[in-house]
This record gives structure tokens, sequence and C-alpha cells, in this order.
């Protein structure tokens, strides 16, 4: 009874939190069922609400509330130069490409990025480019599911001492659940309640270091000039409320990079764009998806350096070395029930809103842009055949979740990489550039890949003057590059002027 | 605390403020379910 009373508070937000998720899935079971167009963008009719909170609460996620949040204990005050770099690109992606991709999606009836590239550019080889880009997705995007499994699992196992495994397989298969009944309808509905919370839980965690410390100057004061040791074993003193001091820039420029190009590129954040139902609601997600996730950057991404002012200097020396620890410390040392229980709900739903968006990616990925262009179906199959899939690729997360592999983090950061370079060329070409061909898409896609892989275990860590400049810098340029020379050398390949109109629509646009 | 260490928090909040505004001015269109 002991355990009950200790923790009945996050039991019950818990429990209330996942039974709302079970039911929105539940509820969107027999509408999401009726046609391919419904279960893979939830018929292109939500409002610009729903599309804005589910936007903002899949591209941030444990790893931005627990492990970004963390690695500020290290870094200081000045690692929300990542929030600014990570904003400025949610920004570029809603003004560039939202409104032109919502506009020609439909018209090209395309349901995910990698068809997308198939009917834009309209060939035997952009029907290669659909499947490679499938591939990509599907091994790019496994370490980034287990990574947030994983996190969510710790969670449940610092604040609720619910073993390990079952923690992670509880996370895993209510998400899977949830997913698979209602298809992209309860992705984005429980993707905009879980946004809801996220924003809420961001401004709760900010307060919490000031609270304890008693007010802003005493906070302030305690982490203006430190004892606690970095790393190194050298006191901070000033370093946490210091530029550059205990980071260099150009590292939180290239790990800012790599994370904020994802906004430009990574099919989870695109495939939003989709599904939204007029251009009223367009502006209002253009407008408020940044707010949401500004605010809330703007709250984590500094939290682990005021941390510094609720540890004495045995707890700083420990934390030091495990940021990922950072958050679920400051919740064991503030001790509020309901403020733990609030927060835990939130971290959860940013776990979740992100597993989701990701589950059916993975799911339409491979049935309808590898399964279904390599031996055709009836698309009555489609949909069950993309349930199984999904609930398949789940069992394979648990089990990696339950052996993790090293260096995860990298791995995803990596991987957003890739997406970067890979496919943004092909994608800002297809909505702005006529003269885009197939070959240009394709070969910058090929270009990102090779680039970011023999920057980074070619060359990358053997130069001191090159560690700190991300494979995503150079991969992106030459991709893009690419794009442009290819596509102006192979120009009698791009589509006939008739499949142009219909891509780029009436002149007025 | 030194102005570039404040830089980011105040310039998240003046991005999205100064986007605000240019998306107001935009003119946006959609392409054929939910006319406006």
């Amino acid at each position: 009874m002991d355990y009950f009373n200790e923790h009945w508070v996050t039991l019950v937000l818990t429990a209330f939190y996942v039974g709302g998720c079970l039911y929105i899935g539940w509820f969107f079971k027999k509408k999401a069922s009726q046609g391919v167009e419904g279960y893979y963008v939830a018929k292109r009719e939500i409002p610009g609400w729903v599309i804005s909170l589910a936007f903002f609460s899949t591209s941030a996620s444990t790893n931005t509330y627990i492990g970004q949040a963390g690695k500020s204990f290290q870094y200081g005050l000045s690692w929300a130069w990542m929030g600014l770099i990570w904003t400025f690109f949610c920004i570029v992606s809603w003004q560039l490409l939202g409104p032109k991709m919502r506009s020609q999606t439909a018209r090209l009836k395309s349901f995910t990025i990698p068809d997308y590239f198939h009917l834009r550019y309209k060939s035997n080889m952009a029907k290669s480019i659909r499947v490679l880009s499938a591939l990509i997705i599907l091994f790019a995007t496994i370490w980034y599911m287990v990574g947030i499994a994983k996190g969510c699992a710790h969670v449940l196992t610092s604040v609720l001492d619910i073993p390990y495994e079952y923690g992670a397989f509880a996370i895993i298969a209510v998400t899977c659940a949830y997913t698979i009944w209602g298809g992209m309808y309860s992705v984005l509905w429980t993707d905009a309640i879980q946004g809801i919370i996220m924003f809420g839980v961001a401004i709760l965690m900010l307060a919490i270091p000031f609270m304890y410390a008693g007010g802003t100057a005493n906070l302030m004061e305690a982490i203006g000039n430190t004892e606690h040791v970095t790393q190194q074993g050298e006191p901070m003193r000033s370093g946490l409320v210091t530029f550059g001091e205990l980071v260099s820039f150009l590292y939180i420029l290239g790990i800012g990079l790599a994370v904020g190009m994802k906004q430009i590129s990574e099919p989870k954040n695109l495939i939003r764009f989709y599904s939204i139902n007029n251009a009223k609601s367009m502006r209002f997600a253009m407008i408020w998806t940044p707010i949401f996730l500004g605010i809330s950057l703007v709250c984590v991404m500094g939290l682990g350096a005021l941390v510094h002012g609720m540890v004495n200097a045995e707890e700083a020396g420990y934390l030091i070395h495990h940021t990922d620890e950072v958050v679920g410390f400051m919740l064991d040392k503030y001790d509020n029930k309901f403020v733990n229980g609030i927060c835990v709900a939130g971290l959860f739903a940013a776990g979740m809103s992100s597993l989701a968006s990701v589950i059916i990616i993975i799911g339409t990925a491979f049935v309808k842009d590898i399964w279904h262009v390599v031996r055709p179906m009836d698309t009555s199959k489609i949909i069950p055949r993309t349930k199984w899939f999904m609930a398949g690729y789940c069992v394979l997360v648990y089990v990696l979740t339950l052996y993790p592999m090293a260096g995860i983090v990298e791995l995803t950061a990596f991987a957003g990489a890739v997406f970067a370079a890979s496919f943004f060329p092909a994608i800002f070409g297809g909505l702005y550039l006529k003269w885009g061909t197939d070959l240009g898409a394709l070969a910058s896609m090929v270009m990102g890949m090779l680039v970011n892989v023999v920057w980074r275990f070619g060359f990358r860590f053997e130069y001191a003057a090159l560690k700190d400049i991300h494979e995503v810098i150079p991969a992106f340029l030459m991709a893009m590059l690419t794009y442009i020379l290819v596509s102006l050398w192979s120009g009698k390949r791009k589509p006939d002027d008739a499949h142009l109109k219909l891509v780029f629509g009436t002149p007025k646009e | 605390m030194d102005f570039l260490t404040v830089f980011p928090y105040v310039g998240i909040l003046v991005l999205v403020l100064l986007n605000a505004i240019l998306v107001l001015k935009r003119d946006i269109t959609v392409d054929s379910h939910n006319p406006e």
C-alpha cells in the first residue's frame, strides 16, 4: 500500500492520459479504415490548430525534454542557441514548404513523401527514387524510435519504479495500438492533445528551479559563479552564464543544424502539411507552430543550467557525467506529487507523440512505397498490410530497446543529417524548380548519403580543426549543388508540360 | 550574463513575432475538401 500512497497522483494521471489516447484511437477506428486516403493522410480534412500542435509535438520528443534539457547542465545557458536554430528552421519549413506542399500533394494525390518523389518527377527512375527514399526512412528511423522508447522507459523506472522491460513494453504497446486503430486520424488528434500537455509542462519545468531557489535573484546568484566542476574536473565559475566558455559555438551550430534541419526534410514533419484542410487553417498553423515550439524551447533548452542552483557539489559531480538524469533528478529533488505527476505525463506525451508519428511513416513507407511498387496489390489490402507491418516493426523496436546498442543519440543526429541532405533538395526542387529532373533528385539523394558517411567516418575526427563541423553542413551543400547541376545537365528528362501544369497549377499561385 | 548568452532566448521570441507579421501580410492559397 505504501507504493500507492506514494505514487497515486502519478498513477491516476498516467492512467487517465493512456486511457485518453486509446479512446481516441478507438474512436477513429471505423473512419480510418474506410480508405487509404483516410488512413494515410486523414483525407486532408484536419483543422489548423490540430496540425499546428501535432507538428510541434512530433518535432519535440523525450530527446528534447530529457536529453537536450539535460545537456545544458554541461554546456550552460548558451545551449539555447540550439533552440533558436531549431525555431528558425520551423519557420522556414512552414513558410517555404507548407502551402506549396499541401497544394501539390493534393493535385498529385500523393499520400507519402516517397510517393511524392515518384508522382512529381514521373518516370521509371522516379519509381526507384520512391523505393530508395522509403528504404532510407526504414533504416534511419529505427534508432530514433529506440532512443525515445528507452527515454520513456527510464522515466517509468525512475519515477514509478516500474522495471525497464515492462515500461518499454507498455509505452510501445499503447502507442502502437492507437496508431494501428485510427491511422493518421488518431496520430494527429493524440498529437494535438499531447502538444497541449507538452507546452504546459515546458513552462512548469522552467518554474521548478526558480521556485526551489526562492526567486530569480537567488537562482542567478547560485549559477552565476559556481564551484561545480566541468567533465574535465575544472570549476565552472561563471561558465554557465558566459557565451562560448563551456562549449564551442561551432559545435552548437552543427548539432543545431542537424536537429533543426529535420523540420525541413524529415517525413514525419512534412507529412503534416498533407492533412491540413484549407488556406485559413494553413495561415493559423504557420503563425502558431513556431510559437508553440519556440516558447517550449526557451523553457527547456537552458533548464539543465538552472538545475545547478538546486544541487550540491557532490550531486553536480555525478550529474555532469549523466546529463540524461538531470530532469529526473530535478523532479526528485523538488518532490511535489502533483508537479511530478504532471511532468511525467508531459514526458510521456513528448515521447509517444513522436513515436506514433514515425510508426505510421514506417508502415506507409514499407507497404505503399516498397511492397506495392515492387508487387502491386489490390487497394483493399493496403490498410490491413500497413497495420500488420507497423505491429511487426514495433516488436523489432521493443527487442532493440531491451538490448540498446551504444551511441543511439549520435546515430539519431546522424539520421537527421541524412534526411536533411538527401531529401530536402529533391523536395525543394520539386516544389519550386520546373526544370528539376528525376536524375537530379536521385543524384542529390545519393550524394547526400555519401558525403554524410565519408565526412563522419572518413575524416571528421581525424583532424582537430574539423571535429566540430557536423557532417550535415558539407552534405547539405553538396547535395543541393548536385541537384542543381545534374538537373541542368539532364534538362531533357524533365516531365512533359501537361504534367508540369498539373504539378504547378494555374499561374495565379 | 553576457549579451550572446541572453540573445537566443530573446531571439526566439522576436523571431516568432516577426514570422507572425510576415504570415499575416502574405497571400496564402492552397489547392480542390473544405474550402475556406
